[in-house]
């Protein structure tokens, strides 16, 4: 059994009272106490066309369970960002559907149900036709 | 201008055997396409009850297809307890006990909220932050 921990931390200065997050969990199977143990390893892709791309396919996790899901956009322009969407035409508004956009330097890491269908790709279609990096990696059980 | 910075640290030394992983990204939270942070936030805590249905943590009453990211803490220590994550009517993953999601959310449409279901049995108290570019509160009834 492995031990993964993900730690995250948010500070904000938003209200008059300093916000301040900080909370560590270690990734587990699904209702157990055990660690995942299975992992697609730290991928790093390049795109330069806004073209909807599938980057997981749902067979790449173990469906209703515990798996997660990693994403960094590297880029560093503010402008340029990536529609992130679960189905297979990632845009500004779609019903099954765009979660949301991840602009230069944004991470997001989320559990991922890995559905047995098309609906829980994971698919994202870049901004710019400028070169863009995306950074991903799924923890499965 | 506020300054709301999100770090996340993702580590294990045993999930890739003979490659320690080790992940660090951090990212400044700013209004859409912009260098100007983020001023607005709604963040709580709240006890979800065992349901049949989903309830909506969020509307997407803001302007549509903005920078706006969400963070939700599952609190319980009960590993038999999760929520089921959502956006309208597709089931983003299952956050176990103790474990936490931040992601982007664009409100692509007003159909996009964000919705979450306590399973499998009593009640799940979470904790969320909600960062956004628009902040509409709900009409008058």
């Amino acid at each position: 059994m492995a031990t993964t921990n993900a730690t995250i931390t948010i500070n904000s200065d938003i209200t008059s009272s300093p916000l301040s997050i900080s909370k560590t969990m270690v990734l587990k199977k699904f209702q157990s106490t055990d660690g995942i143990e299975e992992t697609t390893g730290l991928r790093t892709k390049k795109f330069n066309a806004t073209t909807a791309v599938e980057i997981i396919a749902n067979t790449e996790g173990t469906a209703d369970k515990a798996s997660k899901v990693y994403i960094r956009n590297t880029g560093s322009d503010s402008a340029e960002f990536f529609y992130v969407a679960l189905n297979d035409n990632a845009a500004a508004s779609d019903s099954t559907e765009t979660i949301g956009k991840l602009y230069a330097g944004d991470w997001m890491f989320i559990p991922w149900k890995a559905t047995a269908a098309t609906t829980h790709d994971i698919v994202v279609a870049p901004s710019t036709t400028d070169e863009m990096t995306l950074e991903y990696m799924v923890f499965q059980e | 201008m506020a300054t709301t910075t999100a770090t996340v640290n993702i580590s294990s030394t045993d999930l890739q055997p003979g490659n320690a992983l080790g992940i660090s990204a951090s990212t400044t939270l700013y209004q859409t396409g912009t260098t100007t942070g983020l001023d607005l936030v709604d963040y709580g805590v709240g006890k979800l009850t065992e349901a049949s249905a989903g309830d909506a943590l969020a509307e997407a009453l803001g302007t549509a297809d903005t920078s706006n990211y969400v963070y939700i803490c599952n609190t319980s220590t009960d590993k038999d307890q999760y929520m089921v994550i959502g956006i309208h009517d597709t089931v983003i993953g299952n956050l176990g006990s103790e474990e936490w999601l931040f992601m982007p959310w664009n409100m692509g449409d007003a159909d996009a909220e964000i919705n979450i279901e306590a399973e499998a049995s009593g009640s799940i108290t979470y904790e969320y932050a909600i960062f956004k570019s628009t902040y509409t509160l709900p009409a008058k009834t």
